[in-house]
Formats: structure tokens, C-alpha cells, sequence
């Protein structure tokens, strides 16, 4: 008796610790923008709105502050129910605020014990704004096509991969620097256009969905991505491109003393299929892919030392050379390095093997 | 002289692993890869083993020592043995000091990790009053049961806890191994230094010991839970070093949690919560052992029955724990009590062994002069 008093003390009195937060007394965002216009900093926050079953609808909050912090704090005010980030999906930076440095709100997130890794950063041309406000007009039960969209382009077409542990690993690496998604608003739709690079957490340019299969090899990501090639100088428009689709590829970094400079060899084999090419390549009998395996391999060494040169100009390393150049030095100096950076003689070599033509000949 | 315990509160030696690898992993095994890297960078992993093996030297130094206990005593009668009542009173005594200090450190560090990430608004108190009510239910409970806390305190986070840690390795970067050696020997020795702590919590041994059945024969469980302990921390250790490298590792004050983020399930999407969860069965029997050590201390020196001093050093605890809030107070402690405990089993220990074997040999002489 005695003892099942006490329990009862014990549950009345610690039942009144909790703090519960029940799914339909929250405001859930799923995703955040960020922009910077007229002085002022800009925050949109994106969460659902559950109807009827599975039918989501995607809702705006807008709110602008003269301070980074005070945006979430003031979003609250525009808010019936509380905010909870905990399922952040995605986070958009205008432009012109990645311009400004992103490194607030990074570092905000490093600190942030709600948030996920997993959640993706981007850059969008123009405002965030804007480009969120299109998706939640034109998507009509799909909250979260941004991040989807940035997903499916990681895991199967030219995209890098990226989320937020990348996005600090390479901020605070010594030997590599960030880079996020690129997003364009086209009419009416918003379009994935390539990836936006970072220096010390500032955008400062960005090389197109095309090239960025050329970063995605060259990161050691092995799989997928397509890649368009001109292999040849006739036919008409478009008759003399082919489309490679990596099947599996692997770059080997060197790094060597050659004098008193040092030069960075990187070879890249890769594993491909080609099931679009042109007509006149059919012609039975000859030979004719060796040949156009040459073209392609000299057309990608040409693009991937464009590539590296970009990088070097801007003096950033999202391609991580400064760390894997660590990795194989004593006592390795970040200074000295970047200061031989700019003018580093990097050579690409690529090998291709064309493992198939798909199922037809 | 005290009597030898009761054969039916003895414990098979085998369970020494048990509570050897329980109270030697704690809060520690999430953040210690910090100061490690800041130190040696890469070559971290190399003080973790240098630590390790340290501590299997120490343990297999404080079965020597405990030989020497008459009737297979423990510390505190070692001390009467050697030093006499009242000198051996006052060592003893700072051993209680110290296992109350572990206790209430681990008390407040698992605290201060539950505020930082699941209820930040609710008050100390609350948890430290359950967990003390707990540790009371557990500790009353005499010596077998902290023993089998400990058993399902290893079991149990092994198999749910630890491999989780190897989803991150999705985004493993092995080239952050090299190069090796990068680091002078000096570095890394002192590396080892601060991680030796981290291996701290077998000197609870010293006052179970009698509670174990054949106690000799247990050695080899010891070392073998020292090495299970070793094995843990390496693998965390490479899994750290690989997966962030040695400046974004100074922004993350808990990276074994923040790894913890990376696996994810359609029902639960962070993990870390679960880890944080399941964590009280890793702090709670490190808690029981160390306060079951201190009270047991008391019964031998000043007779006290357990369950009288039980409730007051738990009450002592409680009122600490209202003390602690800030978080640079709670390093500050953790620091000091490391400090503590690593000049008990590194510096004391070793120099008692020196003292009693000395003191043995001069015996020896003194009889077999006629």
C-alpha cells in the first residue's frame, strides 16, 4: 500500500515534466530561404499544410530583419503555431547573399542539434524567394520537389554529391573548399543549372551541369552521370555529338617534383556506354569507334583542363587537390601550397572504355 | 582483520569483463577524439592503442598489489595492513572521495548531454532525481546486481549502439589516414596522455575484488574487457579521423553523437536521439559501481551499514548536481576529476605497489635473520 502510494506520487509528480509536441500543433518547415535585397536580410520558410489524406499543400512565411538570427524568431510572429525545424529538407540561398558569405548560417547549423546531415544547401540565381514560391505554386502535393530533385540528380545524373556534413567538411578542410547546387528559375519552372562554388564561404562562380560531371568524376564519386561529346565535323546540327553514360570511373592523383615546380598527373579511367551516337558511326564493318574513342578521350582531357584552369583563376579547390596533396606530404604547408596553386601544372590523361552500345547494333 | 565475504554474494571471475568494460567506457567515448586530433591529428589512433596498453600494464600492477591484501581484502584493508588504522583511514577515505567524485562527474556530464540535445528547458534536478532513485534501487540491491546492471550495460549498447557508427562510413574519406607519422613521438605520447583517461574506471577493481569468486583466476577477464574497451575507442577513433577531418572535428563537441546523425531508417530519421537513449544503460551501471565502491568503503572503515550511508552520498549527489549548470563549470570538472583519477591509478597505485613489495622484501630479510 505504502509503496503503491509512492508511485502514484512519483507519476504525478513526474508526468508533469513533459513537454510534448504533438505533429498538429507544429508548423514543420521543410525548407528555408534565404536573401539578401535592399539592406535587408530576407527569410522564407516553407512547410506544409496536411488536407484531406495524403493531399499536402506547400505554404509560405515571409519575413525580413536587418539581422541574420532575428529571421526565425520573427517568422514565429507571423506564425499561429510554433516553428520546428527538425526536418529541414533544404536551404536556398539567394545570390546575392551567398555573395555575402553564408558562413552565419553554416556555423548556426553546426551548432544546431535539430537539424540533420543530411539536409542539402543550394544557391539560387536571383531570390530564394522567388524560386521557392514557384515550386510551391506548380508542384501541387509534393512539399518537398526541391530536395528530391537535388537528390535524384545526386544519385543518378551529374551532380556531386552534397548536403550539409559535405558542405562543412570541405568549408573547414584546409585543403578544399565548398560547393552547392545551382538553381535557375526558366519560366515558369525551376531548373537545376549546375554548382555554385564557394571560397571561405562566399559564392564566387560556378561551372554548368555539364562540367560538373567532369567534378563528379574527378571527386572519385564512381558511378553515373551523361556527358556530351563531339566526336566528329559532319552531318548536320547534332549529327556529330555522342552521348556517354559513366558506367564506372576512377581518377589516380600523382603528385611530383619536377625541378623546383610540381606538377599534378591525373588520370582518369572510365568505364562507359555510348547508346546514342550518330547514324554514320553504324557502318558495318569498320572499325569506327576506336577512333572516336580517341576523340572522346582527347575532348574530355581538353574540358577537364578547362576546368582545373577555372579553378585555378579563382584560386579555389572544390576538387580537394590541397588535401589529397596532404595526404602524400610531410609536414604538409597549406600557405606555401595555395601560394603554388594558381600556376600548379596540372596534366589530365583519360582513358575510356566503351563497355557497350546498349542491346542493338 | 575483516572477515572474507560471504560465498553467496561472490561473483563468477568471468563477469569482471563485464564490469571492467562497463565502467570503463562512459560519457568519454563521445568526445574524445577532440583533443586527441587537435594533438596528433591522423595519427590519433596511435595514442588510443599506446593508451590501451598502458592500461593493461596497470591492471595487471593492481592484481599484483591486491595479492598482497591480506585474506583477499580489498584496498581498504591493504591500507590498514601497511599503513595502520589510522594513516590507511585517511587513504581510504580519499578513495571514497574519489569514486563519489566519479560518480557525480559521469552523473553530470550524461546530464549535461541529455539538456544539450533532447529537453533543453527542463531543470537538472529532475534527471538526477531519477537517476539517483534508480541508482539507490540498484545499489541496495548489494554487489550482484550493479553486477549484472553491467552485463546488460555492455550487452546491450554493443549491439545497437556501436553499429550504428559504421553507416558514416558513406562518407569516408581514407585518405585522411595519410600520411602516417606525420606527428613527432612526442605528440603523440602526449596524446596518449589525455587519452588515458579515457581507459579510467577499472580502479573500481580495487574494491570488488573480494566479491569475486577465485579472484586470481579473474585477471585474464580484466585485461580481456581492456581489450574489448581498446578495440572500441580504435574503431570510433578511425571512423572519427576518416569521417571529418582535423579542423571541422574542433566545431563538433560531441562527433560520436554528431556520426550518430548520419544513419537513417524510414521511421526514425535521427538516430542520435536513439543513441542518447539507449547511452543511459553505458552511464548508469558506471554510477552504480562507483557508488556502491564509495558506501562499501564506508562500511570498512567506519562500519557503516550500506544501506545507511547509501541514501546520504546519493543526497550529496543530488545537491552537487543543482550546483553545476554552466557548461565551462562542467568541463572544468571533468578535467579536474580526470586529473584526479589519472594520479590514483598512474601515480598512486604504482607507488603503493613499489611501497608494499619493498616493504615485503625488508619482512622477509627482518625473519630469516635469526
Amino acid at each position: 500500500m505504502r509503496r503503491g502510494l509512492l508511485w502514484l506520487g512519483a507519476l504525478l509528480l513526474l508526468g508533469g515534466c513533459a513537454s510534448s509536441r504533438p505533429i498538429d500543433e507544429i508548423q514543420i518547415i521543410q525548407q528555408m530561404g534565404y536573401d539578401f535585397e535592399d539592406n535587408h536580410y530576407v527569410g522564407t520558410a516553407v512547410y506544409p499544410t496536411f488536407k484531406q489524406g495524403s493531399m499536402t499543400k506547400p505554404n509560405m512565411l515571409t519575413t525580413s530583419s536587418p539581422t541574420v538570427y532575428d529571421l526565425i524568431p520573427r517568422l514565429s510572429s507571423k506564425s499561429a503555431l510554433p516553428i520546428e525545424e527538425g526536418q529541414l529538407r533544404l536551404i536556398l540561398f539567394g545570390k546575392q547573399f551567398a555573395e555575402r558569405g553564408i558562413e552565419q548560417i553554416t556555423h548556426s547549423l553546426a551548432r544546431n542539434n535539430k537539424v540533420g546531415s543530411h539536409l542539402f544547401l543550394g544557391v539560387a540565381e536571383g531570390s530564394a524567394k522567388e524560386l521557392l514560391e514557384i515550386t510551391a505554386k506548380t508542384t501541387l502535393s509534393d512539399t518537398l520537389y526541391l530536395p528530391n530533385l537535388v537528390k535524384q540528380n545526386e544519385q543518378s545524373m551529374n551532380l556531386p554529391k552534397t548536403n550539409l556534413h559535405l558542405f562543412l567538411y570541405r568549408y573547414f578542410s584546409p585543403g578544399s573548399d565548398p560547393f552547392l547546387p545551382y538553381f535557375e528559375k526558366k519560366g515558369e519552372f525551376v531548373k537545376l543549372e549546375g554548382v555554385a562554388l564557394f571560397r571561405d564561404g562566399r559564392y564566387v562562380g560556378r561551372v554548368s551541369l555539364r562540367d560538373s560531371f567532369l567534378m563528379k568524376i574527378l571527386l572519385g564519386e564512381t558511378k553515373n552521370g551523361v556527358y556530351q561529346l563531339k566526336v566528329g565535323e559532319r552531318g548536320k546540327q547534332g549529327e556529330d555529338r555522342v552521348m556517354l553514360q559513366n558506367l564506372w570511373a576512377k581518377p589516380t592523383y600523382r603528385w611530383k617534383r619536377d625541378g623546383n615546380r610540381h606538377t599534378l598527373d591525373v588520370s582518369v579511367h572510365i568505364h562507359a556506354s555510348v547508346k546514342d551516337y550518330p547514324s554514320w558511326l553504324d557502318e558495318p564493318g569498320a572499325n569506327l569507334f576506336a577512333d572516336v574513342k580517341k576523340k572522346m578521350e582527347k575532348e574530355l582531357e581538353q574540358n577537364m583542363r578547362r576546368l582545373f584552369r577555372y579553378f585555378q583563376e579563382k584560386r579555389i579547390d572544390p576538387l580537394g587537390i590541397g588535401d589529397f596533396v596532404r595526404s602524400v606530404t610531410r609536414q604538409w604547408d597549406r600557405e606555401s601550397f595555395y601560394r603554388e596553386y594558381p600556376d600548379l601544372d596540372i596534366r589530365p590523361r583519360v582513358t575510356v572504355d566503351i563497355i557497350h552500345t546498349g542491346i542493338g547494333e | 582483520m575483516k572477515q572474507a565475504v560471504d560465498e553467496r554474494f561472490l561473483i563468477s571471475p568471468f563477469l569482471v569483463f563485464f564490469i571492467v568494460h562497463a565502467t570503463q567506457v562512459g560519457v568519454g567515448v563521445l568526445g574524445f577524439q577532440r583533443p586527441l586530433m587537435k594533438e596528433a591529428g591522423q595519427d590519433a589512433w596511435m595514442a588510443v592503442l599506446l593508451a590501451g596498453l598502458a592500461a593493461h600494464a596497470l591492471i595487471w600492477l593492481m592484481y599484483r598489489l591486491l595479492a598482497y591484501s591480506p585474506s583477499d581484502g580489498d584496498i581498504v584493508s591493504l591500507h590498514e595492513h601497511y599503513f595502520g588504522r589510522w594513516f590507511g583511514g585517511v587513504l581510504s577515505t580519499g578513495l571514497l572521495f574519489y569514486y563519489a567524485l566519479a560518480a557525480f562527474t559521469v552523473l553530470q556530464s550524461y546530464i549535461e548531454i541529455i539538456k544539450v540535445w533532447v529537453f533543453p528547458l527542463m531543470g537538472a534536478w529532475q534527471f538526477s532525481l531519477i537517476f539517483l532513485v534508480l541508482t539507490y534501487y540498484v545499489v541496495s540491491g548489494g554487489f550482484r546486481v550493479v553486477a549484472s546492471l553491467c552485463f546488460w550495460g555492455v550487452v546491450i549498447p554493443l549491439v545497437t549502439i556501436f553499429p550504428m557508427l559504421f553507416f558514416s562510413l558513406e562518407y569516408a574519406q581514407y585518405r585522411n589516414l595519410l600520411p602516417v607519422f606525420d606527428h613527432s613521438p612526442a605528440q603523440i605520447i602526449k596524446a596518449a596522455n589525455d587519452m588515458a583517461l579515457q581507459y579510467l574506471g577499472f580502479e573500481m577493481l580495487l574494491m570488488y575484488y573480494p566479491f569475486l569468486k577465485n579472484a586470481p583466476s579473474s585477471q585474464k577477464w580484466a585485461h580481456a574487457a581492456n581489450a574489448l574497451t581498446t578495440f572500441i575507442y580504435l574503431t570510433v577513433m578511425f571512423i572519427s579521423i576518416i569521417f571529418y577531418n582535423k579542423e571541422q572535428i574542433e566545431h563538433v563537441t560531441w562527433p560520436t553523437l554528431t556520426l550518430a546523425k548520419i544513419p537513417q531508417v524510414p521511421f526514425i530519421e535521427r538516430m542520435e536521439y536513439i543513441v542518447i537513449s539507449i547511452y543511459v544503460l553505458v552511464v548508469f551501471p558506471i554510477i552504480a559501481v562507483s557508488v556502491w565502491a564509495a558506501t562499501r568503503i564506508a562500511k570498512q572503515l567506519f562500519s557503516v551499514r550500506q544501506r545507511r550511508s547509501l541514501p546520504v552520498l546519493l543526497a550529496c549527489l543530488f545537491i552537487g548536481t543543482l550546483f553545476f549548470q554552466e557548461k565551462t563549470a562542467i568541463e572544468r570538472l571533468m578535467q579536474w576529476t580526470a586529473k584526479v583519477g589519472f594520479s590514483v591509478i598512474a601515480v598512486y597505485v604504482p607507488l603503493l605497489y613499489v611501497y608494499v613489495w619493498t616493504a615485503e622484501k625488508v619482512k622477509k630479510a627482518l625473519q630469516q635473520k635469526p
